[in-house]
């Protein structure tokens, strides 16, 4: 019975049209109208046989819509009405509208005089982009770099011909952060800082490149042993501020210090032929310390440091057992913390010390700490602030005026610091400070009274920096870390 | 009356889209299975035929700014990537296989031609409305070229029920194929 259903009939039918092959035909014929109502048509079956796959008109669909949205993205840039226009508040504009008319070919646009002589108002034109620029007004809030110890916003300048750029603002006096090289997303670039503290990101485009293909530059980048420039001002495991012992014996202390406080040498290079050290890193804890063996242009500056540790008697005996000199016996003090001091081979003093439980007066603290004894700590602390952007995080002042405790926070580290009294005494010592941007930094610190010992420049280490000796004898050399290097 | 309601349509998606690309969507749906109907009748492998199909609109997506409306329906400029398309394709298979490749790229764009494609599109877009079930069945029988038996495995089916639902699925089909067609020609449904 199963043979004769319609459904049979239909099937054997439309077997013997599969078995034709598919080119034969081609669509509807008008004969096959008049075919009985059940046969299959022989154009409907072999059309059948072309019908898309189940889910590709859907597949295709998402493709091209991927493709329209990035075509959107693309599009839509060009169509931007607004513009935006640096507005540079500058020291001395008018020197800054000369520099700018060398250093980059602009072209003064125009220029309104306040009565007092500053720039109310200029605007220059370079290569048709548009800046404007004025005298810094502090009384209403306008203040320039040099005032603020940096700008957070550089410019970036898109010229005809990068190069070319890049030497006349050099030739200007432009200082070079980053030379002018190829990039990995099709634009050729560098960047400048001005002497106003403006930094100008000079480019020229290249090449356009899909994102696959930017992408594989950057995985490339990254598997070649090309040095990735850092993503920090600071370098890799150095705080803000990191004490730098320019002292006697420097072969000596490192030994002490390993063996009284389980410092890891990280690097040490000797004058060849000597034990003289002209430069060693050690960690203590969580901290860096740097130190060399003092000499004529470096006189010694032995430093005192607070370290903070689990077990202070321990740390104390052994500190002695190692060759320091018992400075003050081990008690409990009476700012809220079990302390004592010893002083090592090289004249350094150590506050060996752990905070009691609760107590929040040491809580920026790290492993070591340096602590100085001003004779007068608003002085010091003034100073810090003007030069270094420094922060008051504590003090502790008698009704009598005197500061018996104070730190300050530059960067991401506090030093402490209490007046002269007694035994302690004033004694300059010698700072690393890394910071952001150690050219306007080293000129912040001249303006706000300290002495130049030498100036910013690029060090062979990957640093840039440069030293200054501040009112007190101390001295800071300021660093920003460009590129990692092989030491 | 429809033809021109359709052509004022048209033009609007096609303005749409050229403004706001994403629109284009709309232009790919109602003219999908006519480029892919177009593509099947000149080019037999599957894999061919949904490569070209993509090709085609992705290259209309990217040139639609340049299109200008001209009274002549979008889908003819879809035709013509088409058959450059597909010629480009047949060189290519030429080369690849020794033979001397045809230097013909001209096209017959007859009424008749662009007819047929039309109905074999219909057909498409009919197929894709059966129900699920019968769908498949269509398509594992037309498309894949399966047994009986083989669906009936597959499904999880008799042989019985995959016969059943092919019949219902083709004659459906059939019915709306022959509609469209009487239609035009005048001709009584058989």
């Amino acid at each position: 019975m199963a043979r004769h259903t319609p459904a049979e009939k239909f099937n054997r039918a439309l077997e013997r049209q599969l078995s034709t092959p598919k080119a034969l035909f081609t669509a509807l014929e008008p004969g096959e109208i008049r075919a009985a109502g059940t046969t299959p048509l022989p154009s409907l079956t072999h059309a059948l046989r072309d019908i898309p796959r189940e889910g590709f008109k859907e597949r295709l669909r998402l493709n091209l819509e991927r493709r329209a949205k990035m075509a959107t993205r693309t599009q839509a840039a060009p169509e931007a009405r607004a513009s935006a226009t640096p507005y540079l508040s500058v020291r001395n504009a008018a020197a800054a509208l000369e520099f700018y008319k060398k250093a980059f070919g602009a072209i003064e646009v125009m220029r309104l005089m306040q009565p007092d002589g500053r720039v109310g108002h200029a605007q220059i034109d370079i290569e048709g982009a548009r800046i404007m620029l004025a005298d810094e007004f502090p009384e209403f809030g306008f203040k320039s770099p040099e005032s603020l110890g940096g700008s957070s916003v550089h410019i970036n300048l898109d010229v005809k011909d990068v190069d070319a750029m890049a030497q006349r603002a050099v030739a200007a006096g432009a200082n070079i952060v980053r030379p002018v090289e190829d990039q990995f997303y099709g634009a050729r670039s560098g960047q400048f800082r001005d002497p106003f503290g403006f930094i100008w990101s000079i480019s020229t485009h290249k090449e356009t490149l899909s994102n696959e293909e930017m992408q594989r530059r950057i995985d490339e980048m990254s598997r070649t042993d090309a040095v990735a420039p850092p993503k920090k001002y600071i370098r890799e495991g150095f705080h803000s501020i990191t004490p730098y012992l320019v002292v006697p014996r420097v072969a000596q202390l490192i030994e002490f210090l390993k063996g009284a406080f389980g410092a890891e040498e990280r690097f040490r290079v000797n004058r060849p032929g000597t034990e003289v050290i002209m430069h060693a890193e050690l960690k203590i804890g969580d901290s860096m310390i740097e130190m060399a063996d003092a000499n004529e242009q470096f006189q010694p500056t032995p430093a005192t440091m607070i370290l903070h540790v689990g077990e202070v008697d321990a740390v104390y005996d052994r500190a002695l057992q190692a060759g320091a000199s018992p400075s003050q016996p081990v008690t409990d003090q009476d700012y809220g913390a079990r302390g004592g001091s010893v002083r090592d081979v090289s004249g350094n003093t150590w506050h060996i010390s752990k905070p009691a439980p609760g107590n929040t007066i040491f809580k920026d603290y790290r492993s070591v700490t340096p602590h100085f004894n001003p004779l007068r700590a608003p002085a010091m602390i003034d100073f810090l602030k003007k030069a270094f952007g420094a922060e008051e995080t504590y003090r502790a002042q008698s009704p009598d005026g005197v500061v018996h405790h104070a730190q300050v926070r530059i960067g991401d580290s506090v030093i402490g610091m209490g007046e002269a009294h007694g035994p302690y005494q004033p004694a300059p010592a010698t700072l690393h400070l890394y910071v952001p941007d150690a050219d306007a930094l080293y000129d912040r610190a001249l303006r706000a009274g300290a002495t130049s010992i030498q100036p910013v420049a690029e060090q062979p280490y990957g640093d840039r920096s440069g030293g200054v000796t501040d009112p007190f004898g101390n001295r800071w050399f300021i660093a920003t870390h460009i590129r990692d290097a092989a030491l | 009356m429809k033809a021109r309601a359709n052509d004022i349509e048209e033009r609007l998606l096609v303005e749409a889209a050229q403004r706001d690309p994403a629109r284009f969507t709309d232009l790919y749906e109602a003219n999908f299975e006519r480029v892919y109907a177009f593509v099947s009748r000149r080019v037999h492998a599957r894999a061919d035929v949904e490569d070209i199909t993509a090709e085609v609109f992705q290259h209309a997506l990217e040139n639609l700014p340049r299109f200008e409306w001209r009274g002549v329906p979008f889908v003819a400029w879809l035709y013509r990537i088409a058959a450059n398309a597909v010629a480009d394709r047949w060189q290519y298979l030429a080369r690849e296989s020794g033979r001397p490749a045809t230097e013909d790229r001209s096209v017959e764009f007859d009424h008749e031609e662009i007819e047929r494609t039309e109905r074999r599109a219909r057909i498409f877009g009919n197929v894709a409305k059966l129900p699920a079930e019968q769908r498949r069945v269509i398509e594992m029988r037309f498309a894949e070229e399966k047994s009986i038996a083989e669906i009936a495995k597959a499904l999880g089916k008799s042989s019985g029920a995959v016969k059943q639902l092919q019949h219902r699925a083709y004659t459906k089909l059939r019915e709306q194929a022959l509609k469209g067609f009487a239609g035009k020609a005048g001709g009584r449904n058989g």
